[in-house]
């Protein structure tokens, strides 16, 4: 016999111990401390590597881009925390035409790349256009621009539809400009073909061709990235001389965190894990993701959940308060669809609140006795948080108000295959924009949408008011007016939408007592390395 | 010598059987040589554990306090004496949900244990009795589940089929089965030629019959020490699959996924602790138990000798 008894019984102990071992482990466990000896020019950030590649083509995860954006200039970038209004990088200033379709950007003159190669409009426009042409993750947010030159310092870049969110596009780590020079000569090409010859990736992931603060020291995707200073900066010259990007899981982020002394940061703790940390680190979180539900208006998928009076009904019956809670640190009860952090979002005054009596009497109405849909849910930890525990409270919720839904929870391909499938009769997700614009949300969600698709939400099945609302966000230019409608959006969307907005919450950038500038972003790269100084 | 005549006296298969029967219960007694299983005080612990969660299985609703799914607002509460073990990230008393949790894991490892000595057990009955080519299909496929870890091949069962309760004992018996076939196999065989089964054969005893009437009750006593043995073993592996996800449907209160839960954040011990140990003590007391009777039952294993 291959398995023997004695062998049986030495496994057998180990799983039942688990929970034990591991509470001990954590005091025994963690670095603790600078894990560079103290040097005192080394910034150390632990994350949990989300890392692919360093080629800003091609950058697309959330560690990738935290880098890139230290070892590329973009033309406009963003400040701190402030994702609302771009700011000048290597363009000094810009010009958008009333249209919103026109975009004219004067370089800044005296800008070398870390060889000390001058950059010039060509970079930008070889850069622009590799981005567009490689067909890359990131390419779909620059698929309507295109981009020339009218002298050494001048770039235009237009947009085939009129978007007045072009500049914040430009300050995306993807669109770092290149030394096109460096990156022809390792394979790289920007023509419409580009996505079969462009072989420069592997080059690009092991060294950096850019202006940024920081070059490329060592790239190890498994462990570390570290980051060396630019001597030819042109700029202001960072505090810190290393970057050192450490893999780190996110429970050992935190036993390291409650040790570090000086000059550390964490990415990763968000939510629950806060509690718990000492009082001398600082935190700086900014609510960007969301969380919800969504039901199928197709009555050929669910009889149930395209009734609207079932909508209303599960609308009424949530805790939204409770789940918030479950968060942690950071949440706040579902408001719109647009989160706190961007530019057209719902006040926290108008969160949804719970009736629970209403959604009895909805219900009752509609003449539903104890109606039952299955659940779907990814079984997944996101951003510190168990989405099955929060699907258990909706389920817990829900029965309250007498609906019964049975949790389903699935294997994040299988949910998402089911998503994409329609066949989902009742699901939860959270989302993340790919960049701070809220634009994509009506893109994607608005009634006949990609997405809203998905939820069998077809032009027909929608209300006419949201539809028209959703295209008055897409018509309007001026950036103010159409954060406005993209409210009313939101507030027609929380009537009748098939989604149902449950919570948002913040990612959190953790950082020793002694730094300064450790800001999250939600602008894609969560910190920006170079504007972290010491105190 | 060599033997030419037969048996001057053929061997009644009747008392043969009958006393065949009695072999390995005789053992459990201490019909051989030691002490009976409950003369030795670890076994007798093991034993009262088991019945203790047994009791608990059987009257939970009396013993839990509180609903085990009812959600309040009363979140992470530290054990205290209106929740012993405290209460989980939605409110819910961890003490009822560890004792409802021992009425779907005891009975889960009881049916995951039961049906794989089913199949395991016809099936190396069969393969050894008739040998030759089944015997040869058999033993291949059981080296085929052997090949991979248990909990590697219950996971993608599990994943395949999708989670929940079924389909995880479903794994379950699937990766468990090829034991007791190989046990029973190789008892039969070690019977095969033994005259009493001869015997019967020339009375005209059709296989079936004498499967049932000879061969099992002589081969069953090694392969339900290994049941024993192997509840343990079936607690553990049904708490991993929930620990994973991929056990009985939340909110079912399973002692796997209660400890999966609490290990998201550890500094609430409770959480996890509490369904811990009630894993740790029911797969201790199967082993402990377990043992106490391989020690009875097979001589070669026996302490002092």
């Amino acid at each position: 016999m291959s398995v023997s008894p004695r062998r049986l019984r030495a496994g057998a102990l180990a799983l039942a111990t688990l929970a034990i071992i591991s509470t001990t482990a954590c005091t025994a466990g963690g670095s603790g401390g600078n894990a560079n000896g103290g040097e005192a020019k080394t910034l150390t950030v632990n994350t949990s590597f989300v890392l692919k590649t360093l080629d800003p083509g091609r950058v697309y995860e959330a560690t990738g881009l935290t880098a890139v954006h230290a070892l590329y200039d973009t033309l406009l970038t963003f400040e701190g925390s402030d994702v609302g209004k771009p700011v000048p990088a290597l363009a000094e200033s810009y010009e958008a035409s009333p249209d919103a379709k026109t975009f004219t950007f004067k370089l800044r003159s005296g800008v070398t790349f870390a060889d000390g190669s001058p950059l010039t409009a060509d970079d930008v426009v070889f850069s622009l256009n590799r981005l567009k042409n490689i067909k890359g993750s990131p390419a779909v947010t620059v698929s309507e621009l295109s981009v020339s030159k009218t002298d050494d310092s001048t770039v235009v870049v237009t947009s085939a539809t009129p978007n007045p969110n072009v500049p914040v596009v430009l300050a995306m780590p993807s669109t770092g400009v290149l030394n096109a020079e460096v990156a022809r000569d390792n394979g790289a090409k920007d023509g419409a073909d580009a996505a079969q010859g462009d072989t420069a990736q592997q080059y690009l992931d092991t060294n950096s061709i850019g202006s940024g603060p920081y070059v490329l020291a060592s790239y190890e995707p498994e462990s570390q990235v570290v980051l060396e200073a630019n001597p030819n900066y042109w700029g202001e010259k960072p505090q810190f001389e290393r970057v050192v990007l450490r893999n780190m899981d996110v429970q050992t982020q935190k036993l390291t965190m409650q040790r570090a002394e000086s000059a550390e940061i964490s990415l990763d703790i968000s939510g629950k894990l806060l509690d718990g940390l000492p009082e001398s680190l600082q935190t700086s979180g900014v609510q960007d993701t969301v969380y919800f539900l969504f039901l199928n208006a197709d009555p050929g998928v669910s009889a149930v959940t395209s009734n609207p009076k079932f909508n209303q009904a599960l609308r009424a019956a949530i805790d939204y308060q409770g789940i918030a809670a479950l968060y942690g640190q950071g949440a706040a009860p579902g408001a719109g669809l647009v989160a706190p952090a961007f530019p057209g979002t719902l006040p926290a005054s108008e969160a949804s609140t719970r009736d629970v009596a209403k959604a009895k009497a909805l219900l009752a109405e509609a003449g539903l006795t104890d109606p039952t849909v299955k659940f779907n849910y990814p079984a997944i930890t996101y951003k510190g948080v168990d989405l099955g525990t929060v699907a258990t409270k909706v389920q817990g919720d829900a029965a309250e108000a007498g609906i019964t839904l049975e949790l389903n929870p699935q294997p994040l391909t299988t949910f998402l295959d089911e998503m994409r499938s329609g066949k989902s009769p009742l699901g939860f997700t959270p989302q993340s924009l790919n960049y701070p614009v809220a634009d994509s949300l009506i893109n994607n969600m608005a009634p006949g949408q990609a997405t809203a698709l998905r939820s069998g939400w077809t032009v027909e099945r929608a209300d006419p008011a949201i539809v028209a609302a959703g295209e008055k966000v897409t018509e309007t230019l001026d950036l103010a007016a159409r954060a406005a409608a993209m409210q009313e959006w939101q507030r027609l969307m929380n009537q009748s939408s098939p989604y149902i907005v449950l919570a948002s919450n913040s990612s959190t950038v953790v950082a020793t007592a002694d730094l300064t500038g450790a800001d999250y972003s939600a602008a894609g790269w969560q910190v920006d390395v170079a504007a972290v100084g010491r105190k | 010598m060599t033997m030419i005549a037969p048996d001057p006296v053929a061997p009644d298969p009747k008392v043969d059987r009958a006393l065949t029967r009695r072999r390995w219960l005789g053992r459990l007694r201490g019909g051989s040589a030691g002490r009976p299983v409950w003369r030795q005080p670890i076994a007798v612990v093991a034993l009262a554990i088991l019945g203790g969660w047994l009791l608990v299985a059987i009257l939970a609703p009396l013993v839990a306090p509180y609903d085990p799914l009812a959600q309040s607002a009363d979140t992470y509460a530290a054990p205290s004496a209106t929740h012993w073990f405290g209460t989980d990230s939605l409110g819910r008393d961890i003490f009822s949900r560890v004792v409802h949790g021992a009425r779907l894991s005891i009975p889960l490892a009881l049916a995951i244990v039961s049906l794989a000595l089913l199949v395991g057990g016809l099936l190396g009955l069969v393969a050894g009795y008739l040998g030759r080519f089944a015997d040869e299909a058999l033993m291949r496929l059981t080296d085929l589940v052997f090949a991979f870890p248990q909990i590697i091949l219950a996971m993608a069962v599990t994943a395949a089929f999708g989670p929940n309760t079924r389909n995880a004992v479903l794994a379950l018996v699937i990766v468990s089965w090829p034991v007791y076939a190989r046990v029973i196999r190789s008892a039969v065989l070690s019977m095969r030629g033994d005259d009493y089964l001869n015997a019967a054969r020339l009375l005209g005893v059709g296989p079936v019959r004498a499967l049932r009437r000879d061969v099992l009750p002589n081969s069953i006593g090694p392969a339900i020490v290994l049941a024993t043995l192997e509840l343990g073993n079936a607690v553990l592996l049904l708490a991993a699959l929930s620990f994973l996800g991929l056990g009985p449907r939340p909110p079912a209160a399973e002692w796997g996924s209660m400890v999966a839960l609490g290990s998201q954040d550890l500094s609430m011990w409770w959480v996890s602790v509490f369904p811990g140990l009630a894993i740790l003590t029911v797969v201790m007391a199967f082993n402990v138990l377990g043992d106490a009777l391989r020690d009875r039952l097979d001589p070669r294993y026996a302490k002092g000798r």
